[in-house]
């Protein structure tokens, strides 16, 4: 059984006048791959085309092998996606079983036998056995985000693709995450997108940077947090030589890029900092400390 | 006492479709009303099938219980009330009375004067017939239709019965104890 | 609460059912109240299952069955409807599943279809253009909500499904059709002349209309526009000649069925755009 894979050459998706995504290349294999970006950046639109809902203007798509412009590889890829959108509206009157068991018949689940067993299992994998026959209208933000990621899980796909899956989810249920995305992540490839970065610190082996519709950086997170050692540093003061600088919780100021003099108390560098630097402190970046926006 | 949540804690999230709480209270109540109703009805799918229907009928009103009384009596009420149904339905098939001539050994009866007294006594003397029907109408609080649905006789048997069985009672009473 | 409880020899004689009416009485009585014994009882019980040979019922599978009751949904009328006419199972749930099916939806489709048809009856010529305006954009303002993501939230994740998205579209709108056909034509039934059959065409092309339009935009989209268009023509024709007999003429009529054979044609050819997200909002 080939390696699960995600190949993109030279892609781009225009909507009328605007360009989303420009020359993108990506070679995706089993492991989490986060989406790291501000708001704009093309993460839903990458993440669109990666899941088969959008085609690209241009350039290559390939999910595991198969091409997404032909219709018969296009279902065969679907039968080994799962897919969490952004937003996810819900029939009303839906319970969560209802919910995923209507989605799983989507996608072939004909045996109900079958079909009732792996639904208890995904809703059992997002801690909601217990809340199977609740309405999901009478469910709180977070709980509907776990409802829409269980529908994604059926069936452990070979790719899962998952739109800001960390939106409005407890720390407790995001460590729970963490370990349904590992396991998952040991034949499946996934790709996450968030804009906080502490969830790729946490999630993620690898991280793609998108700015503005092109990819800054594609590697290893560990990689990335390194271009940041040695340029991070506390002061009792903001320090007008570096690039960036914010008042922490403690009440010191971090200082990240530019030159520091020498002498200052350097501290382990963090993928926050990191980010910024690439970024370089553009304007719509704000430097949030791991608060969502 | 442990800190396991009580049964109206239990209904209050069920109410709020907590799965949960659901199982917990089907484990903590089914054995004791399965056994009760098996006691009315040898027919173990039958039982099986009422069992079902209670705890469905729980999850769908939780709220019907308002709080006068034992929740386990409220429960009972449900669960006879299911199988009396069910017995309806299936038709032809006659509940048992969970005693089939089994005679009380000579300690039982000395321990049944000595325990429950005159009552006892003038209970173990009825026959199986009146024994049904004083445990459906007077124990279990059915109505004689009801009754008569489980014991499958006429409701007209059932009133018979019941006024016989009383005029027994009254009439053992009088006598006092031999 | 007193302090009195079964003592295990009592217990046993329950549970074994070789116990009196009055000893059995008295303890059921004793149950209802009593927590702790409930508990004591509850466990022989169930642990007879596995070894005397006292099962009194599988209280595993009871459960699962009990489960399943509550959890699993269960199918709706119209669903068991599709299922009878021969759909298989699976497909019947995932047709009925579409907000198009909505009571308070379709009730409020068949109010208007009521008024117009009775004022047809009653209210002579006007009453007839009033039915003719209503009747034949009823059908496509259904199908349409049927697969619009407006009324359809969950689309997105739908249509990354292997589940060919123009063959749940063609069997929505055939259910919807199926349902909306006889009903506007139960109602149409009061209306005088040939009227009542008049409006079948143009219902039958705009639904082709709406269904070859949804592969560029949205299906409420130019369902609304196609009802605007028709109920400018039927005004404009009400207020040129005042006789509704002009929908009628063979030509006319011919018309229409060209048109739902054209939509139908543009609609297969351009199927394969229903596989993708439109830029619909």
């Amino acid at each position: 059984m080939a390696t699960a894979s995600i190949s993109l050459r030279d892609v781009g998706r225009t909507f009328g006048a605007t360009r989303a995504l420009a020359g993108v290349d990506l070679d995706l294999r089993p492991g989490v791959t986060g989406l790291l970006g501000p708001n704009g950046a093309g993460k839903t639109t990458l993440l669109r085309l990666l899941a088969t809902a959008l085609p690209p203007s241009q350039g290559q798509v390939r999910v595991l092998g198969l091409d997404p412009e032909v219709p018969a590889e296009r279902t065969g890829i679907r039968r080994q996606l799962g897919y969490q959108p952004q937003e996810v509206g819900f029939p009303r009157g839906f319970t969560a079983f209802a919910f995923v068991d209507y989605i799983a018949l989507l996608k072939e689940w004909t045996q109900p036998a079958a079909r009732h067993a792996e639904v208890r299992r995904v809703l059992d994998l997002v801690g909601l056995s217990d809340l199977g026959a609740k309405r999901i209208r009478a469910m709180s933000g977070g709980q509907r985000r776990r409802v829409s990621l269980a529908q994604a899980l059926l069936g452990s796909p070979a790719v899962l693709i998952l739109d800001e899956p960390t939106t409005g989810v407890d720390p407790e249920q995001r460590v729970v995450l963490r370990a349904v995305l590992a396991e998952l992540a040991r034949t499946s490839v996934v790709v996450l997108s968030t804009h906080q970065t502490e969830d790729v610190a946490a999630l993620c082996e690898r991280v793609i940077v998108l700015d503005r519709g092109r990819v800054r950086y594609d590697g290893p997170v560990t990689e990335l947090t390194g271009q940041a050692a040695g340029r991070v540093w506390l002061a009792d003061e903001p320090d007008p030589a570096a690039s960036i600088s914010w008042r922490t919780g403690t009440g010191r100021y971090r200082n990240v890029g530019g030159r520091a003099r020498d002498g200052v108390e350097h501290v382990e560098p963090s993928l926050e900092d990191a980010y910024l630097l690439l970024r370089g402190g553009s304007p719509e970046h704000e430097p949030a400390q791991g608060v969502a926006s | 006492m442990d800190s396991r949540p009580d049964d109206e804690t239990l209904l209050l999230a069920v109410a709020e479709r907590d799965m949960g709480a659901f199982r917990t209270l089907y484990e903590r109540h089914a054995g004791w009303l399965a056994i009760r109703l098996s006691r009315r009805c040898n027919d173990r799918d039958l039982v099986a099938d009422a069992i079902q229907d209670t705890f469905v009928a729980v999850w769908q009103k939780p709220r019907g219980f308002r709080g006068d009384g034992d929740i386990a009596a409220w429960l009972w009420g449900i669960a006879i009330r299911r199988l009396v149904s069910r017995l309806r339905t299936r038709g032809g098939v006659a509940a048992v009375s969970g005693h089939p001539g089994v005679a009380p050994a000579a300690e039982d009866q000395v321990l049944l004067s000595v325990e429950y007294g005159d009552i006892g006594q003038a209970l173990a003397r009825l026959s199986p017939e009146m024994r049904a029907v004083i445990q459906a109408v007077v124990l279990d609080g059915l109505s004689a239709r009801e009754a008569a649905q489980l014991l499958h006789v006429p409701v007209s048997s059932v009133k018979t019965r019941l006024y016989r069985a009383k005029a027994h009672l009254r009439a053992a009473l009088a006598e006092g104890p031999s | 609460m007193t302090g009195w409880h079964l003592d295990d020899d009592m217990l046993r004689r329950y549970v074994e059912r070789t116990d009196s009416l009055a000893e059995g009485a008295s303890a059921e009585q004793h149950l209802l109240s009593c927590e702790p014994c409930r508990a004591r009882v509850t466990a022989a019980v169930t642990a007879a299952a596995g070894g005397t040979g006292l099962s009194v019922i599988d209280f595993a599978a009871v459960w699962d069955r009990t489960r399943d009751a509550v959890e699993v949904p269960r199918p709706s009328v119209f669903e068991r409807l599709l299922r009878g006419a021969g759909l298989p199972a699976q497909e019947a749930r995932l047709v009925a599943v579409a907000s198009a099916f909505r009571g308070v939806w379709l009730a409020g489709v068949a109010a208007v279809l009521a008024f117009a048809a009775l004022a047809a009856a009653f209210g002579h010529a006007r009453g007839v253009w009033l039915f003719l305006s209503v009747a034949p954009i009823v059908p496509c303002l259904v199908v349409a909500s049927s697969y619009d993501p407006w009324m359809d939230p969950a689309l997105e994740p739908e249509l990354v499904t292997p589940y060919p998205m123009l063959r749940l579209v063609l069997l929505r709108t055939i259910a919807v059709l199926a349902l909306a056909l006889p009903a506007v034509l139960l109602f149409g039934l009061v209306v005088p002349g040939e009227t009542a059959f008049a409006w079948l065409l143009p219902a039958v092309g705009f639904v082709a209309v709406v269904l070859a339009a949804s592969t560029w935009v949205s299906p409420l989209r130019s369902a609304i526009a196609v009802s605007s268009a028709w109920l400018a023509a039927i005004w404009l024709l009400a207020a040129r000649s005042g006789a509704p007999e002009a929908v009628l003429q063979a030509r006319t009529q011919a018309g229409f069925l060209a048109l739902a054979a054209a939509s139908f044609a543009i609609f297969l050819v351009r199927r394969r755009r229903l596989h993708q997200l439109r830029p619909w909002r």
